[in-house]
């Protein structure tokens, strides 16, 4: 038996970040639907020998636009000012932290430096290293203030009494055992098992390496995540594995509705929760390709035992030419080590060792 | 150390008999004897499927004989499987094996040589697989586990079973690799029906075998994939590493397409198999 | 320095606009760090292990007249290479100033780089801003993505 614990927390802290740039708007103002500026070409859907739409190539999924509304933000659709605006403001942000720091600044406070969250104390490392996407997610022409689009409220829907009294029971379990007492109790992404926050559905992890790649064959279509080199590998026209195969992406198996790749997963692994849900996840993609460099992307997770009801979502996948490269997580490991180390090194000088 | 040099000798002597009768060197694939292999829509070879080879390279890339295990220690009259390896018998044996190396032989340059008899000796603290390290290439292809290739038009892709290792063959060369990687960077192109792909910008990490045979960050291969028919594929690899080897040489094997209507690729994410050897030690409370 | 603002403020919802300069991902840094043992380093890079999930930065500090090697943890290095950062932009022998807190190991001189710069103040590398966005068609004056070093 292996158990989750605070894999959800890197999530919620990204949700945060996002979430909290569009609470600055304070209230939402009423739609604009212009369409956003630019050339229009003529465009036919590009097509495979086989005669379907191709959806091949690089693609980012990186948005500003956090996955739920701040509950101070009533609208889906964001003006293209309050769009503007957000844009700014992440791209100064970025310019703000490029600036010279002080050569002769000191060491960082005695005691930690006030952060929180997952810097826990400590800080974590320059922006440099991120990448977390500047623009606003535009679906058909709007701008978007979340990514989930049903229920109304771009919210996950409330959670049902069975899946809450899963999650007590997880809670017992861990009772009097700590986080950092074994391996298999940190989250998976410290573990290079998967990346942090949702691999099925497609939702961008707000931190970086939010690329994909798409190859696609008569039989099978294959989606990678730069994150953790996780390739998916959705079968055409297949069923369902038995139920006791549980793969970390879960089981895709898909089909075309006319010019929409539809794909549909499910057997999901217990120890990957999405939510607090996994063995009766369901999560339903469409692939829609709608000009030259974007994919509309829209998912619906359904749990019946988990989610008081079904909710959706929309993604831009946008056309890149950047390259992918090797995320080899496990092989460079060195924090896992530390964090488990750095426990038990500290029970030793804090005499907790039983 | 003694046993060890005479299993060794004694190893040496019965390999090249069997090499010598085999004439396995101076056989070369015969082609388009059986169906022909499916193609694309542009005339290319389809090269979409799921294949593995079936060979023991994975074991040794030389030719080698059957033995008790992969580690020994020394015993009282022979050697005997190293203490972690004892339990498991006959499962932890080695079969025997006629090489993939053109010739048989690894031309290492002397201090190369040493490092792959020391790699032997502490195989099972240094052989990359044990610790479920992404296998770099050519060692992926031969890896006892399967591997999908996904061709269109557009693309060419390999996704491996083992650790969930991936490569993507650029059909546009994207310049030199910025920094070393495990599977390194991949660029192929057509020569007829033969897929030719160049691999670059691999780290020094990654092993050809659990025999130690290894090589520097200065590797480069450039692996051939040959259609023979509709279910094989004719591999061949030329593998050049001025740091590790003296000349440039070749391995070479047959791919088999798994025909099973049913095939997929399975997951054999192992990171997670391998906690308990490379993390264990700092639980709370270790497993004894 | 003073003015730093906290991840913590980003919890509290004014986000974006107030936003520290160091967040995290992969891993919860307060697992890993102590934040009883802050540093400040000054010295030159010996090694840089551009690896994920972290890149190291090993570099050579002296104490009481003896090296030390210390390891800094930075973030996914595939983030830069995208930049156009190869092996060969940063320098061995470079010399930097890092400040951070050391690993709850304290049998290990390894630290998080909460600040790498150079000595001068200037940040070892620099974030992104605009460039290198995917193509979305909502900028005609749009550069063409930025040329990869090394490219033929």
């Amino acid at each position: 038996m292996t158990f989750t614990v605070h894999r959800s927390s890197l999530r919620i802290v990204a949700g945060a970040i996002a979430a909290a740039g569009l609470a600055s708007l304070g209230v939402a103002t009423l739609v604009g639907q212009q369409p956003p500026a630019g050339v229009a070409k003529p465009w036919t859907m590009p097509r495979t020998a086989d005669g379907k739409p191709d959806l091949q190539g690089t693609w980012s999924n990186a948005t500003i636009t956090p996955l739920e509304r701040p509950q101070s933000v009533s609208n889906l659709v964001l003006s293209e000012a309050e769009a503007a605006r957000l844009e700014k403001t992440t791209s100064d942000r970025v310019e703000r932290l490029n600036q010279d720091s002080d050569p002769n600044r000191p060491a960082p406070p005695q005691g930690g430096d006030g952060s929180t969250g997952a810097a826990g104390n400590v800080g974590g490392y320059n922006n440099f290293w991120l990448d977390p996407g500047e623009r606003v997610a535009v679906v058909d022409g709007q701008f978007r203030s979340s990514l989930i689009v049903d229920p109304p409220d771009g919210r996950v829907p409330a959670t049902t009494p069975e899946a809450r009294a899963r999650g007590q029971a997880r809670l017992k379990m861990m009772a009097g055992r700590g986080q950092y007492d074994h391996p298999e109790f940190r989250p998976l992404a410290e573990r290079c098992l998967l990346s942090f926050g949702p691999t099925t559905p497609l939702i961008p992890n707000y931190f970086y390496n939010n690329n994909l790649q798409i190859v696609q064959t008569p039989d099978n279509v294959m989606i990678l995540m730069e994150m953790v080199h996780d390739a998916r590998i959705v079968r055409i026209g297949g069923t369902h594995a038995p139920k006791n195969i549980r793969p970390w992406l879960g089981d895709s198996i898909g089909h075309w509705e006319g010019d929409t790749l539809v794909v549909e997963t499910t057997n999901f692994p217990l120890q990957q929760p999405f939510r607090g849900a996994a063995e009766n996840l369901k999560v339903t993609e469409r692939f829609r390709r709608v000009d030259a460099t974007t994919i509309n992307y829209r998912f619906t997770v359904e749990d019946p035992t988990t989610f008081t009801r079904p909710f959706t979502g929309e993604i831009p996948f946008r056309a890149t030419d950047e390259l992918i490269y090797e995320y080899a997580c496990h092989e460079g490991n060195y924090a896992l080590s530390n964090v488990l180390s750095g426990a038990r090194n500290e029970e030793k000088r804090l005499g907790t060792k039983k | 150390m003694i046993t060890r040099r005479v299993v060794r000798e004694l190893s040496v002597a019965v390999l090249t008999a069997v090499a010598v009768a085999a004439g396995f060197w101076s056989t070369t694939p015969a082609t388009g004897q059986a169906a022909r292999a499916a193609r694309m829509a542009d005339g290319k070879p389809n090269l979409n499927g799921i294949w593995q080879a079936l060979n023991t390279a994975n074991y040794d890339v030389l030719s080698h004989n059957a033995k008790a295990a992969l580690a020994f220690r020394p015993g009282p009259v022979v050697p005997v499987p190293a203490a972690p390896l004892l339990a498991l018998g006959a499962v932890g044996a080695v079969p025997g094996g006629v090489g993939i190396v053109e010739g048989d032989e690894i031309p290492y340059l002397p201090e190369a040589a040493k490092k792959q008899k020391a790699n032997q000796d502490d195989w099972l603290n240094l052989d990359p697989e044990i610790k479920c390290y992404l296998p770099g290439v050519p060692r992926a292809n031969y890896l006892p586990h399967p591997f999908q290739i996904l061709h269109s038009d557009k693309a060419i892709f390999f996704a491996y079973e083992f650790a969930g290792a991936v490569r993507n063959i650029y059909l546009k060369d994207p310049g030199e690799a910025p920094v070393d990687s495990w599977m390194g960077q991949s660029v192929g192109k057509w020569e007829g029906d033969t897929l030719v792909v160049t691999v670059t910008g691999m780290n020094d990490q990654t092993w050809f075998d659990r025999a130690g045979n290894h090589h520097t960050e200065q590797m480069k291969v450039v692996e051939r994939y040959t259609p023979q028919g509709p279910d094989h594929l004719w591999y061949e690899a030329t593998i050049e590493d001025p740091g590790t080897f003296s000349r440039p040489w070749k391995i070479r094997m047959p791919l088999y397409r798994h025909i099973n209507p049913n095939a997929r690729l399975n997951q054999f994410k192992c990171v997670e198999f391998v906690e308990e050897l490379l993390y264990g030690k700092f639980r709370k409370t270790p497993v004894q | 320095m003073t003015t730093r603002t906290t991840f913590s403020v980003l919890l509290l919802g004014a986000g974006l606009l107030l936003a520290g300069r160091t967040v995290v991902a992969h891993h919860a840094f307060g697992a890993e760090f102590d934040p009883n043992a802050p540093i400040r380093l000054q010295g030159k890079i010996v090694r840089l292990e551009w690896v994920n999930p972290h890149t190291w930065i090993h570099i050579e500090t002296i104490k009481d007249g003896k090296p030390e090697i210390w390891m800094i943890e930075g973030g996914t290095p595939n983030t830069l290479l995208r930049r156009g950062v190869t092996r060969e932009t940063v320098k061995v022998g470079t010399e930097i100033i890092v400040d951070g807190y050391q690993t709850k190991d304290h049998s290990l001189k390894r630290a998080n780089g909460r600040d790498v710069t150079f000595t001068d103040g200037r940040k070892l590398f620099l974030g992104s801003s605009g460039t290198g966005a995917p193509k979305d068609g909502r900028d005609s004056t749009e550069p063409p993505a930025p040329k990869k070093p090394g490219g033929k």
